[in-house]
């Protein structure tokens, strides 16, 4: 490689090379941060996703292959970059208080979330089997050990054992796959597979790699039926990090399903049935398990198992307009998720978990803006108009029936009015109980930022659809 | 560009429940909720002056892009169907507002603002022109829907509330997947004149219909999605009762006008007769209920499900006289059944029953509160000199046109009708007085007289001149008719 090329390739993964920076630097910086500054570590971990949002941002005109066509730095990766900086910037504001009512505060919590970020960002720009394989284990590495960070708990210690175990054996399968991909095609770059790919149709070995790859990256996105572990992690691990994983790590998993199954030569093989049933079962799943679960965090664990079913509808449709509606899908989804945990993680204070769905009996009576908040985005992931969740969800089924799947598309929306029942019941908690006792939210003002911004994008987009709908249509691959 | 005032008639009622966020003060809440109300109304009644009863094309209308990507636009404007509901729904906005004045006894601001919000989805439904844009109107209604009936409900209000939302979410659901086919399968808009110019498959239009008919029939309700009306009836407070009862029921039978017959006329005609069984069933089983209830706002739930019966069966005689007796059905249902309810949530305010045995003789007691008491009774059941007269003669003309049986069944329901109310009112009003558990009952008050007072005035204006209410659907229903008959040959 040419002095000149390992230029150009180093200036299209600029942001990923800011942020793994940023976190070598926050590392060593963190050690000698004196006792109580630790807002501090924020601000400066803030400071390195706004720097790195900003190189996507210069970058995002031009697409740019680099490393030899391993990586490579286009709109499609900038669209999910963005989500990444949102979701990241938003955990780190509501991590401060958090870490400080749980006893976890430290450095290395931030540096190992910018190492996630750095990996989840390789994901969305990977372009190689072998490239997707190196952010998926940095990102998955990164979450493993932030799942077990309040040590002390045997709740989470045992999730993050689970994960790492599970999480272990589905990257095996994964890589497995690759490498009968490699055997067959005697190649990992995605373009090259899908020639390969279309020189022979249907067969059997490929679609054998096929699967593989599918429950591998089917695990990353907590898909039926690889979503054991999904509840147990996100009911174990601290909350702030549950929040992080259900919207950043789930979307580069979609990032990379999009980028390897939606290559315009791929949809010409039969993997969508895999996919369209996957995505059925995965919301039947999510959606009944979470009608009687009593703990907040694991029913929204359940949620976003059907969440993820839905969203892999769009990738069974297909096209520019498929492959929108799901990025659009995820955006949104980002903003009214983190709303609702932000609500939770807002209400760990003193000994009140805010875990439990009961506790939230008559919130509304004590805090009625907060509670308007919680449902503003209970009906948003409901997917109940004027909110950006019906948008979404909208947006997939246009996507659908232009296709043709009307049938898949009324399962869907039928399965949708089992979910509402749930979110739908806490709200009547909140509004229709009557409280127990007195609430302490632990509102800082970098919470209540993160309440902001949420409730903002996830009414903004739900009246206002037009510029983010453009945003993500502009932003599809290969258009 | 015209002056937007559709617009404002939907968003000041949005507006003002922003406004009410920030008052403190109960007092200023109610006044301030009535004061917008008021205004919306004179607005509304400004539309229908300035309304051209001429034409059947859609007027004051609106439109800007909202998404061009999906060719979703916001689009308003009202023909002469719509405008008598927003005339309606603007009515009973102050209605609600003193109905609730002192009926709600916590949370005042939270109450009015889900009022208001409520007040301004209804008026966007009947206003919208564009697809998307009514579909959210329309779903949007269940979110403060279901607080009001849920916070300031009953004693079953919690299972009322979510057999209401989920009944509908239901029904609403398959519409919406009936409205994506129908915009892909229009050529990409959502625009509703366009998809109404629209000559669809026969095929296509029957999947469709049926898709549309899940989500009218539950709202309308027809037998058998009825079930959830009862209870959200019986638990709602007064304000919710009327809002159901005068504008939310209206929706359904506005949606087989607005959408089945003019989008899908090839299947309307073909599915009527199934239509026009159900409408009977729905008359004749409703009164049955009626006839059996104790309670008397179940009493009057069950004998909205029975006219609303009426209603369907005259828009699916897809005659002349039926569609015009359906559509001014709907309205003098509106103003009948709201004012029924009304009197319901004032007895009840009074003395904490609504059971129909722990009542009698209450004439002595509350003279002018039972005098208009029998003159809604006797609009309910149609009474020549009434409102509902003229609605279901035409509807009875029109059914007797259609099918003769169906016809006969429905007058046999009209003769139910009678049964149960004059029985109620029997109870209720005559004989030795019985109040209930309180034994001081006072007589309607200035506030509440001026709730019923233009209520009453329609009910004798539309029974003894129902020329201009009929003058202003007449084009509309004509064109219809054209739209129906045209399509189906």
């Amino acid at each position: 490689m040419s002095a000149v090329a390992l230029l150009q390739s180093a200036l299209a993964s600029l942001p990923e090379i800011v942020v793994v920076i940023g976190a070598c630097a926050l590392l060593i910086l963190g050690q000698i941060v004196p006792q109580g500054r630790g807002h501090l570590l924020v601000w400066g971990s803030v400071a390195i996703v706004l720097a790195a949002a900003l190189a996507t941002f210069m970058l995002a005109n031009e697409v740019r292959p680099a490393y030899a066509g391993m990586f490579i730095g286009d709109r499609f990766a900038a669209f999910f970059k963005a989500l990444f900086y949102l979701a990241t910037i938003l955990t780190f504001l509501l991590s401060r208080k958090y870490a400080e009512i749980e006893e976890i505060e430290s450095s290395e919590y931030y540096v190992l979330l910018l190492f996630a970020l750095s990996g989840m960002m390789i994901m969305a720009s990977a372009t190689d089997l072998l490239s997707i394989y190196v952010g998926l284990e940095l990102m998955a590495l990164c979450t493993y050990v932030l799942t077990g960070f309040l040590r002390w708990q045997r709740r989470s210690n045992e999730a993050a054992l689970k994960y790492v175990i599970l999480g272990g054996a589905a990257t095996a399968i994964f890589l497995y796959g690759v490498s009968l991909v490699y055997g067959l095609t005697g190649t990992t770059r995605l373009d090259q597979i899908a020639a390969a790919a279309a020189g022979n149709p249907g067969d059997p070995g490929l679609l054998l790699a096929v699967v593989f790859i599918v429950a591998g990256l089917a695990f990353k996105v907590g898909a039926v039926p690889f979503h054991m572990w999904l509840p147990d992690v996100y009911e174990g691990a601290p909350t702030t990090i549950t929040a992080f994983m259900s919207v950043g790590p789930k979307a580069a998993g979609f990032a990379v399903i999009l980028r390897v199954f939606l290559n315009p030569l791929v949809v010409a093989s039969d993997a969508w049935i895999i996919i369209g049933v996957v995505a059925i079962v995965t919301m039947a799943l999510g959606s009944f398990v979470a009608l009687v679960q009593d703990n907040f965090k694991r029913l929204l664990a359940y949620s976003s198992i059907a969440h993820a079913g839905f969203a892999m509808l769009g990738v069974v449709a297909g096209g520019a307009d498929g492959i929108a509606s799901v990025m659009l899908y995820l955006l949104i989804y980002t903003f009214m998720n983190l709303g609702i945990f932000s609500t939770i993680i807002m209400m760990r204070n003193g000994t009140f978990s805010g875990e439990i769905i009961e506790d939230y009996k008559g919130f509304a009576k004590l805090h009625p803006g907060l509670a308007l908040l919680m449902l503003i985005y209970l009906f948003s992931l409901a997917g109940i108009p004027p909110t950006a969740g019906f948008f979404a969800k909208f947006y997939i089924l246009v996507a659908l029936v232009e296709r043709g799947f009307v049938t898949l598309a009324v399962i869907a929306v039928l399965l949708s009015a089992v979910a509402a029942y749930f979110y739908i019941r806490i709200v009547m908690l909140i509004y229709m109980r009557e409280p127990e006792g007195p609430f302490h939210p632990a509102l800082t003002p970098s919470v209540r930022a993160t309440l902001a911004v949420t409730a903002a994008g996830t009414i903004g987009i739900g009246l206002f659809p037009a510029w983010f709908l453009k945003l993500a249509q502009n932003s599809v691959f290969g258009g | 560009m015209a002056f937007p005032l559709l617009s404002l008639i939907v968003f000041i009622p949005a507006a003002g429940a922003v406004v009410l966020m920030f008052l403190r003060n109960d007092g200023a809440v109610r006044w301030t909720a009535l004061g917008v109300t008021v205004l919306d109304f004179l607005l509304a009644i400004a539309v229908l002056a300035g309304f051209d009863t001429t034409t059947h094309e859609m007027q004051f209308t609106e439109m800007h892009p909202w998404v061009p990507a999906l060719g979703i636009t916001y689009a308003l404007g009202v023909d002469g169907i719509s405008v008598l509901f927003v005339f309606l729904t603007a009515l009973f906005g102050w209605i609600c507002v003193l109905a609730s004045w002192v009926a709600i006894d916590r949370k005042m601001k939270e109450f009015m603002i889900s009022l208001l919000a409520m007040q301004a989805l209804m008026l966007g439904v009947f206003c919208a022109l564009d697809l998307f844009l009514f579909y959210v109107f329309w779903e949007a209604m269940l979110i403060p829907m279901y607080v009001i009936i849920g916070v300031w409900g009953g004693d079953g209000r919690v299972y009322a509330a979510f057999k209401f939302f989920l009944y509908t979410l239901a029904g609403s659901l398959l519409f919406l997947i009936g409205v994506i086919v129908l915009y892909i399968e229009g050529g990409g808009t959502f625009d509703i004149l366009a998809l109404t110019a629209q000559d669809l498959p026969f095929r296509v239009q029957s999947w469709l219909f049926f898709a549309f008919l899940i989500a009218f029939a539950v709202k309308v309700p027809m037998v058998p999605v009825h079930t959830w009306l009862p209870d959200a009836h019986v638990q709602a407070p007064t304000a919710g009762s009327i809002i159901l009862a005068a504008v939310l029921l209206k929706m359904g039978a506005y949606g087989f006008l607005r959408f089945s017959l003019p989008m899908l006329p090839e299947a309307s005609v073909h599915y009527s007769p199934l239509m026009l069984v159900l409408s009977a069933l729905a008359i004749v089983y409703g009164g049955l209920l009626a006839l059996a209830q104790d309670d008397l706002k179940k009493l009057v739930a069950y004998s909205s499900i029975s006219h609303m019966g009426f209603v369907t069966l005259g828009i699916f005689a897809l005659n002349l006289r039926g569609l015009e007796g359906g559509i001014l059905q709907m309205f003098n249902h509106g103003v009948t059944t709201g004012a029924l309810f009304l009197f319901v949530g004032l007895i009840y305010e009074r003395t904490h029953t609504r059971s129909i045995a722990e009542y009698g003789g209450l004439m002595k007691a509350a003279p002018v509160y039972t005098s208009f008491l029998a003159l809604f009774t006797l609009s309910s059941m149609a009474l020549p000199g009434t409102n509902s007269f003229i609605g279901e003669l035409l509807v009875l003309s029109g059914g007797f046109a259609a099918n003769v049986a169906v016809g006969a069944v429905a007058v046999l329901g009209a003769l139910l009708g009678a049964a149960y109310l004059l029985g109620m009112y029997r109870k209720v009003a005559l004989g030795p007085l019985r109040l209930g558990a309180r034994s001081k009952v006072y007589d309607v008050n200035l506030r509440e007289l001026t709730a019923i007072l233009p209520l009453a005035v329609l009910v004798l204006w539309v029974g003894l001149y129902p020329k201009p209410f009929l003058g202003i659907i007449d084009a509309s229903v004509n064109y219809l008719l054209e739209q129906v008959h045209g399509g189906s040959q």
